[in-house]
């Protein structure tokens, strides 16, 4: 169990005569104990920041401390890390007891009989009692995922590495694997560094989440945080399913004037947003309303598409019905599953004034976010 | 257009443009016929040498090289000869081959490892493996001066090992540890080769979880890639085995004589049969069949192995 720190860690790779950032001054420290999730698209960097922590890349610059210790030349044998890997990387030529046991042999002086127990006590936690003597190959991949999962656990490390350990299993077992891994976490209480790049999983099993893109850390914060009130408008299109509508607008007096529409915005808002007038406007899908009255926020729209999801309704707007169809600005809003609206209709959509965001469209910094309290006020807690 | 209707396309088309025989087309037909001219063309010159060995001297003279002896010019008479003229040459073969074999295999085996699983300079490790693999391609004649000259002057086994001498062994063996040396330094290069090929195939994720689970180098070696390496293992010790077992360049210089009591069997077997009064033709057959029973034997051993190697 210990806290880890990462400061100022950038990694570049030389390419020929070019030099690529993969990873660009990101800082960040874990507490002991924490779920990290570190999220981003491919290409991000977030694999290669967890190999640098395991020790398997080299750090080009800044410090790397695992509890005050500073770690940046400790080889990876020596950090007392262990990681899952994607692939699950299983030693094919050994039974999945001599999997598990291998790195207690290695990194301990525990005599046989004790790295039975520890093996077996292992096996019974993750429910791969009756898997010990099988090979890998002789195993489904939902079973090799657990016996990579219980190679780590049984080593009892400082910090777990996981890079986007559920991955390769199907859908219904993946959701699964995430609620037992966050059990296990929970009960272990092992600092956990979690790469993946999948929104879900980020959303649901962190303490908290570290957003990056392009090598450089765009967010750290628990995930309803990131969800609210995102720093940029990177993490508020990344996070959220469907994603944030975005609506270039201007700034004339106190209205945003769009291309097919205009909003008027009050004091507070207004106050938020300085000297900027380029903005980009965002709005929740799940926060847009249909509504029956007319109004200052209320825009008359058509129905494009309807994507039925059974508990929701994903809908497709427009606001001119003559656009062509790749012109149009869309608004994407989720509805309740009973409420039945047919492609062709119109509709009126309320875009409420507190649950919008605005960003700068140059910078992409959040300028205004709804408030976290806000958004808790509406489900009435 | 539908699944459906594109199957019954396919299958109407097939029926069309071939003739059926009960089952059997005429494109079948012809192939199994060329097959079979192929393993007629390959195996006669092996079964005429394995029926020539079991034939008396009038039986080849009066017989088809191919046709079997029948009942009055059969004999077993020149296997008997050859394997007591070549038995003495089997031993002293095994005595280089084996151990040649094993040694430029773990030596490749380890060189390999070194070339692809440690971190060091990328610029550093093209440099050597070029050197390496540079050796391959240094044929055999040219080195024959610089090698005996090597064994004669620089490194004189002769007078290094004459405490072994001194036990009562001849000290024309002094030619076998030097055919054993030559043989490991020859066949580094191509055993490093072919173990590389291999270990860039190895799964990086598996080798970085050893090493996080405190594995050091050696360690890693030991419990990981060298267990996984059997496949390769079959394919260099069969290939490495056959090359240093039917080599007669370098026995020729490094042994030279067949009546030294060091002679491989290579040695004996080149001058078995052959007078003045002519060739021993079955004599040389059964020879030359016994001489290649060890080989036969690698293949059937390592042959499990050496087909998932050669598919890897």
């Amino acid at each position: 169990m210990a806290t880890l720190e990462l400061d100022s860690i950038t990694k570049t790779f030389q390419d020929g005569d070019e030099e690529i950032v993969a990873v660009d001054d990101v800082s960040m420290s874990i507490d002991d104990g924490e779920f990290l999730v570190v999220v981003g698209p491919s290409g991000c960097g977030k694999s290669t920041t967890l190999r640098m922590v395991a020790g398997l890349e080299t750090i080009t610059a800044g410090t790397l401390s695992i509890d005050d210790r500073v770690v940046n030349d400790v080889k990876s044998q020596d950090r007392d890390i262990a990681m899952v890997f994607q692939s699950y990387a299983l030693y094919p030529h050994m039974s999945v007891r001599q999997n598990m046991s291998f790195g207690l042999e290695e990194s301990t002086d525990l005599p046989d009989d004790e790295i039975n127990r520890m093996v077996s006590e292992t096996g019974e936690m993750l429910g791969i009692s009756n898997l010990l003597d099988r090979k890998p190959s002789d195993l489904s991949g939902g079973q090799q995922q657990r016996v990579a999962l219980g190679r780590a656990i049984v080593r009892d490390p400082e910090v777990f590495l996981m890079d986007e350990p559920l991955s390769n299993l199907d859908a219904k077992l993946r959701a699964e694997m995430r609620t037992e891994l966050q059990r296990l976490q929970n009960d272990l209480g092992v600092t956990t560094v979690y790469v993946t790049h999948d929104q879900t999983e980020a959303m649901t099993m962190g303490d908290r989440i570290a957003i990056l893109d392009g090598g450089e850390l765009q967010q750290i914060a628990t995930p309803l945080e990131c969800y609210h009130e995102p720093s940029n408008q990177f993490v508020a299109s990344f996070l959220g399913e469907p994603s944030m509508n975005f609506f270039d607008v201007t700034l004339e007096d106190d209205r945003l004037v769009g291309d097919e529409f205009e909003y008027p915005i009050d004091a507070d808002v207004r106050a938020d947003l300085g000297d900027a007038s380029d903005l980009v406007l965002g709005i929740r899908p799940e926060a847009v309303e249909l509504v029956d009255e007319a109004g200052d926020h209320e825009f008359e729209t058509t129905v494009d598409v309807v994507e039925p999801m059974g508990d929701e309704n994903t809908v497709y707007l427009h606001f001119d019905p003559d656009a062509a169809p790749e012109h149009a600005s869309v608004l994407v809003a989720t509805i309740d599953g009973f409420n039945r609206v047919s492609e062709g209709d119109t509709v009126t959509a309320r875009i409420p004034e507190d649950a919008i965001h605005l960003f700068d469209r140059s910078t992409g910094e959040a300028l205004h976010n709804r408030s976290m309290k806000d958004a808790a006020d509406q489900v009435d807690l | 257009m539908s699944d459906e209707e594109l199957r019954t396309d396919g299958g109407g088309a097939t029926a069309d443009t071939r003739w059926n025989l009960g089952g059997v087309t005429i494109e079948d037909a012809a192939l199994y016929l060329v097959l079979a001219f192929a393993a007629v063309f390959y195996l006669v010159p092996i079964e005429s040498g394995l029926v020539t060995s079991f034939k008396t001297g009038t039986a080849i003279i009066e017989t088809a090289p191919f046709a079997p002896p029948g009942p009055s010019g059969f004999t077993f008479e020149k296997w008997q000869t050859a394997i007591d003229a070549l038995l003495r040459g089997m031993g002293n073969s095994l005595l280089y081959a084996v151990p040649a074999t094993v040694i430029s295999a773990v030596v490749g085996s380890i060189t390999a490892y070194g070339l692809t699983i440690p971190t060091w300079k990328k610029s550093y490790k093209a440099v050597v493996l070029m050197l390496i693999i540079a050796g391959i391609f240094i044929p055999y004649q040219a080195v024959l001066v610089p090698l005996t000259q090597f064994w004669s002057q620089w490194a004189q086994l002769d007078q290094l090992l004459s405490f072994v001498w001194a036990l009562g062994i001849s000290n024309d063996y002094a030619g076998i540890v030097e055919l054993v040396i030559t043989h490991v330094a020859y066949g580094i290069p191509i055993c490093t080769l072919l173990f590389r090929t291999y270990y860039k195939t190895m799964s990086e994720e598996m080798i970085e979880s050893a090493r996080l689970d405190g594995a050091t180098l050696r360690r890693v070696y030991r419990r990981i890639v060298l267990p996984l390496s059997g496949p390769m293992f079959a394919v260099v010790l069969i290939y490495q085995f056959t090359q240093i077992w039917n080599d007669l360049l370098f026995t020729l210089v490094l042994v030279s004589t067949e009546s030294s009591p060091a002679a491989p069997v290579v040695l004996i077997l080149a001058g078995l049969g052959t007078s003045l009064e002519g060739q021993d033709f079955a004599l040389r057959m059964a020879g030359a069949f016994f001489a290649a029973l060890p080989t036969l034997a690698v293949y059937i051993f390592f042959g499990e192995e050496f087909a998932e190697g050669v598919a890897a």
